[in-house]
């Protein structure tokens, strides 16, 4: 036996294996370091620099998984506070506030981060499409990205309800009147969704097995097989300038080592938005109201500010037209994309070429007109009802409005393309900036400007809600 | 050299942002204490003002307008309550209390409040205030009659008693005058918390179905079970009397003259509702028009009871231009007019000068009507965000089109 050497004690031996003695310099034992390591399983051990850029991908999916962590951690605390049961829930969330070290802390920090990877994810999503990302061999995941998006916002509305507050109740009853509209199974489904013809216990306990666990499960393997995706399709799109993709000449790529370049990124971003969501929640606090209160509705009721969107066009279409024929489209229009997208090039441009570039100006602009406009019109001049008394509601008030708004989106889509011969990605870029502003405006209305009677207010002037 | 002193920056601004979580969380650790206490403070002030509502609309009646008490119910704002534990007030609350007239209030035990609400009527009693109860019961239109009971008019009575089984009547109007005019009101015309026993359709119920309710009371409603209270001969009294009502002269049994209380918001409620709705007629002051008497004065002011101007305003005066406004005006609100009417009676003149003019053409006739135009309601900050919206898509769309031009000659 070698008696210089003594023999490691057990708590040496034990850090031994947790920490290496020496961590390696070289790309070469990096690299070994990597392939060795579990947690490092999920990325690649050399990425192309290029898609390290900031400015490139944002770190939006990233932080979406973040904001997920957050929302997993947090939200298991306040399990342990809560029972899903109709007073009683209300009085824990006030418990929670009133006697629980952190409680209210906990709950602003799940309540903003909620909000917040509402907004990430769409940006992510935005990214993705003007980049051109979702192209093959990427349209798997852009469909996983699709799903978890729409089920982030089941996530959002289950978990809108479960405070049992006025706001919740309210929002609800709106939101799940939107359901009621899908043809011959609306009313079936917007039943069985409540458990019972309004929002009640039942709905509470509905909601709560849906937001604690059947979607948070199907989210978590569905970003499982997301993040495998990424790697499976060859790690990011990569990165190309207007110029690279004008000339056709392939980009000069270095690739770096994961171990330091991108998990170093990683952490500091994370770091920094944990930073900032942590003080952003010690600072604003998440709303709660009255307890929940069939008998007195507030005016206006209005759903989640993200469905207030669907909700203003509620106001200006036949319900069958406003909440699902154009809704529908749209997300079958998202799913089609990366099959409708046959040009392989400009993979990795923002905007896809100059004249894409253009052309989203352009529609943002035109867009940030026309919509608002359109709801003073209907607001104050049309009243297709009125003018045809005896049509069908759905003919006179769905499908006219709904070819008299299209109709200049297809002639401008003509004019984009004879004159200026646009490619089919760029007119989809085109009319998809159109559509997206003229949602993002419709939302903003909704939530700032409609008073009591969803009639529009100047947000100064706003009346204060009545019953 | 780039890449290392780029990492050097993301190095600092992830340690700064470490630095930061730390400090933010040492100090949210050290406001948290204040933080509860505020919490609780504002939690405890939101449950007092619902339950302030609550008990206005449901206990007031029969613990009076500022938990005294009334007749035989026990007050409320003793600190031997307010020092019960929260348990076992919440238990009486729900589940009222056996052989009195505190019926069970839990929706539990077939009452109407929920869980919340009595504990909300919990912590009024632990630590509400009474004087801001007072006041939210009178701005509610919701006080008491106190006393609750009434003197039947003797005129009347001895005409009840020359009607067949007169005696009967007679005994029967009198335990009515004493114990449910309060809830079933003046005449059994009803009130708000309890419904008329002088109509047809409760006329028509068996004796039986009446005798019981009396006895036993009424799940789920204040109706107390009187079998403890009232002798059996007075209840089938009662009953008689309620099954024979349509033969009992109106006005047998009149609401007591109490004044209505007022609080400074309820009369200046009633100001504002005044000059709304009765100025046109009554004259701005009261002083009367060509279209309707003069209220403020002597004569009117002390002879009128409140209760009377009350009737008068809800009910209206048939065959006069004087509407009926009870269906357009809460209690409340009528209550609060009487009540700014009646502060007049100090100061009201002997003979009243009523209002003069007002007639001819429009166009000769002086109006304070503002003639304000669309463009006056523009403010600048309209202005601003309109041109802000055009500036913006203007700027967007001629950009585009610009590079749109451009890129079509590149390719």
């Amino acid at each position: 036996m070698n008696d210089d050497i003594p023999e490691p004690s057990i708590l040496d031996r034990m850090r031994n294996r947790l920490t290496p003695d020496e961590l390696p310099t070289d790309d070469r034992g990096r690299m070994r370091m990597v392939v060795d390591s579990l947690v490092l399983h999920l990325h690649p051990t050399k990425i192309p620099d290029r898609t390290l850029r900031w400015t490139y991908t944002w770190g939006l999916g990233g932080l979406a998984a973040v904001l997920m962590t957050i929302l997993a951690f947090t939200g298991v605390i306040l399990l342990n506070n809560y029972t899903p049961s109709a007073p009683q829930a209300y009085l824990d969330i006030l418990k929670l506030n009133d006697n629980v070290w952190f409680g209210e802390l906990i709950r602003n920090l799940h309540h903003w981060s909620a909000n917040l990877l509402i907004i990430i994810a769409v940006l992510h999503l935005i990214r993705v499409f003007v980049t051109g990302a979702y192209r093959p061999p990427r349209e798997l995941n852009w469909l996983l990205g699709v799903a978890m998006l729409l089920l982030v916002l089941g996530a959002n509305f289950t978990g809108y309800l479960l405070p049992w507050d006025q706001l919740a109740y309210w929002a609800i009853t709106v939101g799940t009147g939107i359901i009621s509209y899908i043809p011959l199974i609306g009313n079936w489904l917007t039943r069985l969704i409540l458990g019972g013809p309004e929002v009640s216990g039942n709905t509470l306990l509905n909601f709560y097995s849906m937001h604690i666990a059947i979607i948070p499960l199907i989210i978590f393997g569905l970003m499982s097989y997301h993040f495998w995706r990424v790697r499976k399709d060859g790690g990011l799109s990569i990165p190309k300038s207007l110029e690279e993709s004008e000339t056709g000449v392939e980009p000069k790529m270095e690739r770096l080592t994961t171990i330091p370049n991108l998990v170093q990124k990683e952490l500091l971003y994370t770091l920094v938005w944990i930073a900032v969501i942590l003080v952003f929640a010690m600072l604003v606090q998440a709303p709660l109201e009255g307890i929940a209160n069939p008998d007195i509705s507030p005016n206006p009721a209005k759903a989640p500010w993200y469905f207030m969107g669907l909700q203003e066009m509620l106001l200006h279409f036949h319900p069958l037209v406003g909440a699902i024929i154009l809704p529908g489209l749209a997300i079958t229009g998202i799913i089609l994309l990366p099959f409708l997208d046959i040009n392989p090039k400009n993979v990795g441009v923002y905007f896809r070429s100059r004249r894409g570039r253009a052309l989203v100006l352009l529609a943002a602009g035109l867009s940030l007109i026309a919509t608002p406009a359109w709801v003073l019109m209907d607001e104050y001049l049309l009243n297709w009802n009125g003018w045809l008394p005896t049509w069908p509601s759905l003919i006179s008030n769905g499908l006219i409005p709904l070819a008299v708004i299209s109709l200049p989106l297809i002639l401008l889509d003509d004019w984009v393309r004879k004159s200026f011969h646009a490619d089919t990605e760029e007119r989809v870029l085109f009319i998809a900036s159109f559509l997206f502003t003229a949602f993002v405006v419709l939302t903003i209305i909704g939530i700032f400007f409609r008073g009591p009677g969803m009639a529009l207010y100047l947000p100064w002037n706003m009346p204060a809600s009545s019953h | 050299m780039k890449e290392n002193r780029s990492s050097r920056i993301e190095i600092l601004i992830g340690t700064i942002a470490t630095g930061l979580i730390v400090l933010v969380l040492g100090l949210y650790i050290l406001l948290e204490p204040g933080r509860i206490q505020t919490a609780q403070a504002g939690t405890l002030a939101v449950q007092l003002d619902d339950s302030m509502n609550l008990y206005a609309e449901n206990c007031a009646v029969c613990h009076g307008l500022r938990g005294e008490g009334i007749g035989s119910t026990p007050p409320l704002n003793n600190p031997a309550l307010r020092s019960m534990s929260s348990i076992d007030l919440a238990k009486t609350i729900s589940r009222g209390r056996l052989n009195t007239a505190m019926p069970a209030w839990g929706q539990g035990d077939g009452g109407p409040l929920s869980d919340y609400q009595v504990t909300e009527l919990v912590a009024l009693i632990q630590s509400g205030n009474w004087i801001t109860t007072k006041d939210r019961v009178v701005n509610l239109g919701l006080s008491p009659l106190v006393p609750f009971t009434t003197e039947p008019d003797p005129a009347l009575l001895d005409k009840v008693g020359a009607l067949p089984d007169g005696a009967v009547l007679q005994t029967a109007i009198k335990v009515f005058s004493a114990q449910c005019v309060s809830c079933h009101g003046a005449d059994g015309l009803g009130t708000k918390i309890a419904p008329a026993v002088n109509a047809v359709l409760v006329r028509e119920k068996t004796a039986d179905d009446l005798t019981l309710t009396i006895k036993l009371g009424r799940a789920g409603t204040l109706m107390a079970a009187w079998s403890n209270v009232l002798k059996p001969e007075e209840i089938s009294a009662l009953v008689t009397l309620i099954r024979r009502w349509d033969e009992i002269p109106v006005g047998t049994i009149p609401a007591p003259n109490v004044p209505l209380p007022t609080t400074p918001e309820s009369i200046a409620q009633g100001s504002s509702l005044f000059s709304a709705n009765c100025s046109r007629c009554h004259g701005p002051e009261g002083q009367g028009s060509q279209r309707a008497p003069a209220i403020n004065v002597k004569s009117v002011l002390t002879t009128t009871s409140d209760q009377a101007l009350q009737q008068i305003i809800t009910n209206g005066v048939p065959g006069t231009a004087m509407p009926v406004w009870g269906t357009r005006m809460s209690d409340a609100d009528i209550q609060a007019i009487v009540g700014f009417i009646r502060q007049w009676e100090t100061t009201a003149p002997e003979v009243a000068t009523p209002v003069r003019g007002g007639g001819g053409p429009a166009w000769k006739q002086t109006t304070t009507q503002s003639t304000t135009q669309w463009w006056q309601s523009l403010d600048w900050r309209i202005l601003v965000g309109i041109t802000a919206l055009l500036a913006i898509s203007f700027t967007l769309i001629s950009t585009g089109y610009t590079l749109l031009k451009k890129s079509g000659r590149v390719l």
